[in-house]
């Protein structure tokens, strides 16, 4: 079954190779997107970090972005214990809430955020932005903290509140140590899910709060400035990195066939 | 529309004997929800009812945004247009992420082990800096354009903002989403199964067709869904590499906030996709409970 493995290397090939042209592309000297590069100049790196236009909207996407993490997490934990541990009147819709955001196309947000946000001044607003980013991130954490909950051994609570100790102390010496790295890969997600949010920003962050995808999204569209390589492959580097210790931590998954 | 019923969790067990303690649960548990159901209650549903409501009634009470909508043949080629496109880019997807999932999960070791790396290296990578690799690949200074010119084709033909650089960016995209169903269920499948059809003497295709694909396809069948229903309401990708003629029904969304035109005619088409995409959520929830689409 030889063919078979050439015909996954060469979709493996196609699903790489565009993501690593934007490596040459940022050390291009050309002010267009030509491919090969012409020569090489690390000059938009210089232009990247010194241009406010590029700089700013980087800011904004950390500041928003954390800020929606932890709003995000602040409203999933507790709805995932109540969710998962309680079986209560409402159940059911309460989860049906918290999954909606993951069903509804951005655009449609996005049109629905404008209308509702404008008059009451939260377009070209961060926290009008971190609002919307929360909402869409809520399912996405939900998800991950209520898989983490399902997996806790209660017993483990027991035992503390059986040798004396109270609900609160409890939570935080057992239970939360325990659950933590499911909470921070929750947290993670959320980060990330509001840092790559690209419809609702472009019509609702304005020019005050425009995070770095509507700041590449407008540059793609309206001048096809030759950063937006150097931002991409700053980008790609994360994920690379991310990809790489991912790769290194975990074990290699072992298929007998 | 429940995703729930699945899991019954802590308090079961006699209903009347443990009265107390259920009502007591019951004000935790609401308490514990309240502030994520409230938050979304007011910040995301509400804004949704409003493009409902204004569908409705800008400019007046009645069905007209509605009616230019489906009436004039110009929409109805743009609601179209987003259907078959949606449709090819799943039927692409499928057709290259089968043979990808199966080799990750029959022949693993180093070349399953880096395929599943370059699948979650681009579904981690995000789409725009995709998009742009493939406005740099298709453009007129790109590699295939100059491919195109050296093989001898003159004038070279344009493939960039058309239908053809969409639905590549489009499939690039979104092949980890297809990949990943397709991943996980074929990973539940007991290679025991397939020893067992050998040894009744069916041959490896046989011992495929009637016994390993069968059991794949809940993860087909998930990842189509997915695929299709991201792919309905996309805005961005086709909007950089696709042309005017071959808008979706995301993208006139989009100009129509952005020239602050109609406002109930956009919502109109907001509801229209909402609508299909929530038809499609809850015909899958029927057959087969949305609580796995995303597990």
């Amino acid at each position: 079954m030889n063919l078979l493995r050439a015909i996954a290397i060469a979709i493996g090939a196609f699903i790489a190779a565009p993501m690593f042209i934007v490596i040459p592309m940022s050390l291009s000297d050309s002010p267009s997107f030509a491919f090969p590069p012409t020569g090489y100049w690390l000059g938009y790196y210089r232009a990247y970090f010194s241009n406010e236009l590029w700089t700013t909207p980087t800011i904004n996407s950390a500041i928003i972005a954390t800020a929606t993490m932890f709003v995000t997490m602040a409203l999933v934990v507790p709805a995932s214990f109540a969710l998962v541990r309680f079986r209560f009147p409402g159940r059911g819709m309460v989860n049906f809430l918290l999954m909606m955001p993951l069903m509804v196309p951005h655009i449609v947000l996005a049109l629905g955020y404008y209308a509702v946000f404008s008059p009451v001044g939260l377009t070209n607003n961060h926290i009008g932005v971190i609002i919307a980013h929360t909402c869409v991130s809520v399912p996405v954490a939900f998800l991950i903290v209520s898989a983490t909950l399902k997996g806790f051994d209660r017993n483990l609570e027991r035992a503390a509140m059986s040798s004396g100790a109270g609900p609160l102390r409890t939570f935080f010496h057992v239970t939360l140590p325990v659950l933590r790295p499911g909470f921070l890969v929750a947290a993670l997600f959320a980060f990330i899910h509001s840092f790559d949010e690209t419809v609702i920003a472009i019509f609702i962050a304005g020019r005050d709060a425009s995070t770095l995808p509507r700041k590449m999204y407008e540059s793609v569209r309206l001048e096809a400035d030759p950063v937006l390589a150097v931002v991409s492959t700053l980008l790609f580097t994360l994920v690379l990195i991310g990809t790489a210790i991912a790769a290194a931590t975990r074990k290699r998954p072992v298929h007998a066939t | 529309m429940s995703a729930t019923s699945a899991t019954p969790a802590g308090a079961s067990g006699g209903r009347k004997a443990s009265r107390p303690w259920r009502s007591r649960g019951n004000i935790s548990a609401w308490t514990l929800s309240a502030p994520a159901v409230l938050f979304i209650a007011v910040l995301f549903v509400y804004p949704l009812l409003d493009v409902v409501v204004i569908s409705f009634t800008d400019p007046t009470l009645s069905l007209v945004n509605y009616r230019e909508f489906f009436s004039s043949p110009l929409y109805s080629r743009v609601l179209g247009n987003t259907f078959w496109f949606a449709f090819m880019v799943t039927v692409i997807c499928l057709l290259l992420g089968y043979p990808m999932a199966y080799v990750v999960v029959r022949y693993g070791g180093t070349l399953g082990f880096a395929l599943l790396l370059v699948v979650a290296m681009s579904f981690w990578t995000s789409f725009l800096v995709r998009t742009y690799s493939w406005l740099v690949i298709l453009g007129s200074k790109g590699p295939v354009t100059k491919l195109l010119d050296w093989v001898g084709f003159d004038p070279v033909p344009q493939i960039l903002f058309n239908s053809f650089a969409t639905t590549l960016g489009m499939v690039h995209i979104l092949i980890p989403y297809m990949i990943m169903s397709i991943y996980a269920a074929m990973q539940k499948i007991d290679p025991n199964h397939l020893r067992a059809a050998a040894s009744l003497g069916a041959t490896p295709f046989q011992g495929f067709r009637t016994v390993f694909f069968p059991l794949s396809l809940p993860g087909v069948v998930n990842g189509c869904t997915l695929v299709f229903i991201i792919c309905l309401g996309f805005y961005v990708t086709p909007v950089l590499l696709g042309g005017p003629r071959d808008q979706m029904i995301a993208g006139l969304i989009g100009e129509q906030i952005e020239e602050l035109l109609e406002w109930g005619f956009a919502s109109a088409m907001a509801v229209v996709l909402l609508a299909t995409t929530m038809a499609l959520l809850a015909i899958y929830n029927r057959l087969v409970g949305l609580d796995k689409l995303w597990g």
